[in-house]
């Protein structure tokens, strides 16, 4: 991030500043290609919600590559990864009873999901 | 960390009730605890994932008592105190004068 001087303030406070990054980082997959998200639970920074866990979701989109939360949180690095738009029915997230039609989209960095 | 902060999926704390137009700040304390993020992180005291795991550290009922604000308000404390840039002493005494000063 450059010096905050006053010209910079508006734009930042109305956008924020992106995480995105022009790293190249290989994508492991690719729109259509089912996923499990990993059952961790680490006491650091994570961006990965207990509820999609050991759940199954299909790849939906490739954002590209951003910097990466929980090494970052953390002094290690911002690591570049790649993050997935991940679709999880509902009724894989929360069982029989949820909706057939509902679904949850997340977006997953590369190194929350294995391949299924 | 499996904090209070990751909520999805938890039953019972009642339904989201907006306000009808909504002011973007309640309180001229708001106001300050916003612009502070942009100061610190342009000084390279902190960075986002680390601004969010601090909020992520507060009190579990503590973190659900308070407001949206007031997790930015304890970031600063937390991050800044841990850091070296204040001390608590000092946040305490600050603390004490405001007090006095209401």
């Amino acid at each position: 991030m450059p010096n905050l001087t006053p010209e910079i303030v508006p734009a930042l406070v109305a956008g924020g500043a992106s995480a995105k990054v022009p790293d190249e980082v290989p994508a492991r997959f690719k729109a259509g290609d089912k996923v499990m998200a990993k059952n961790i639970h680490p006491t650091t920074h994570t961006r990965l919600p207990r509820y999609v866990r050991g759940k199954t979701g299909t790849v939906v989109h490739d954002h590209g590559v951003f910097v990466f939360n929980d090494t970052n949180a953390h002094n290690l690095g911002t690591n570049p990864q790649r993050v997935y738009n991940v679709r999880f029915t509902a009724q894989e997230l929360w069982g029989p009873g949820a909706s057939p039609k509902d679904s949850v989209h997340i977006d997953l960095f590369d190194p929350y999901i294995d391949p299924v | 960390m499996n904090g209070v902060h990751d909520l999805g999926g938890t039953h019972g704390h009642g339904p989201i009730n907006p306000e009808a137009n909504e002011p973007v700040f309640h309180a001229d304390w708001e106001k300050r605890v916003f612009a502070l993020f942009f100061g610190t992180f342009a000084e390279g005291m902190l960075n986002v994932d680390q601004f969010r795991y601090a909020i992520e550290r507060m009190a579990p009922a503590e973190y659900l008592r308070s407001s949206y604000y007031e997790h930015w308000l304890h970031t600063y404390e937390l991050l800044l105190t841990e850091k070296g840039i204040i001390t608590e002493a000092e946040l305490a005494k600050k603390y004490a004068e405001l007090k006095e000063a209401a």
